[in-house]
């Protein structure tokens, strides 16, 4: 948590933004899940968590499986692979895994440690609506990779 | 729901020393969703929902899931793990009421 901290600081270096930055990332693990899950809209969560941080195309790098159609918005697979390697040098430090028009656009983040071998997740998601689903891979040295695809929702699962 | 904190763990039935290994794992839970009231406002309360799990192996964290009222019910979580030795692996799911609901398997070779 706290390198997590460090990075984004010395990536930010604008005194606003950083005000902002340690609102989310000051407290211990708990704290900061709470901070994470708000109801905002998606360019204020990605601002938020990233602080404005360039991302880089992640085709390629990225692989991420969603199913398309989404008969049933209440519970959708996903899983994100990063071709990547897990060395203690160069490792993917986090996954997150953004629903941009949920309610709640940060579904989750996954930090991840060289003793995973492999960076992977899967998890089952809820999502609102029709929207775009971006997979979102930061690496131990900050590099920001972004994927996003449609996934189409029949039926609504945020409810609410 | 009286299952609620059941969890289950599944590891791959062969696994080799030094095989990157998938783990899937599912706790039974509401993970409540945000209710509005008839005029569209948040009712406001502490819902419970899981906000951390917490993956162990051989006492040394692997990876954390944070989560947010966006994953589903009875959420389901994959990850992958390099089995160097044989011995145990823990997750355990936090969730916003405080409590925690814990499954582990034992890795072993065969």
């Amino acid at each position: 948590m706290a390198d997590h901290a460090m990075t984004r600081r010395a990536a930010l270096g604008v005194l606003t933004v950083l005000a902002g930055g340690a609102l989310t990332l000051g407290g211990p693990a708990p704290a900061a899940a709470q901070a994470l899950g708000q109801n905002e809209p998606l360019d204020a969560a990605l601002k938020r968590v990233f602080g404005g941080r360039p991302m880089k195309d992640g085709t390629g790098m990225i692989k991420l499986d969603i199913p398309l159609i989404a008969e049933n918005g209440a519970v959708v697979p996903v899983s994100v692979e990063v071709n990547a390697p897990m060395t203690p040098q160069s490792y993917v430090k986090s996954i997150y895994i953004v629903a941009d028009k949920n309610r709640i656009p940060i579904v989750t983040r996954v930090t991840l440690t060289p003793a995973s071998g492999q960076a992977y997740m899967g998890a089952n998601i809820r999502l609102g609506e029709t929207t775009d689903v971006r997979a979102i891979a930061e690496q131990s040295d900050g590099t920001l990779w972004a994927l996003k695809r449609e996934v189409k929702v029949t039926v609504g699962g945020c409810g609410g | 729901m009286s299952e609620t904190g059941k969890v289950r763990l599944r590891v791959p039935s062969s696994i080799k020393a030094g095989d990157v290994i998938r783990v899937r794992c599912l706790v039974i839970h509401p993970m409540e969703r945000i209710e509005r009231d008839k005029a569209g406002k948040i009712v406001d309360r502490k819902y419970q929902y899981i906000d951390t799990v917490t993956v162990t192996y051989l006492g040394k964290v692997v990876a954390t899931f944070e989560t947010t009222q966006s994953v589903s019910e009875n959420p389901f979580f994959a990850f992958a793990v390099k089995a160097t030795d044989p011995g145990k692996l823990t997750v355990s799911f936090h969730d916003t009421h405080g409590q925690t609901y814990e499954g582990s398997v034992d890795i072993a070779f065969s």
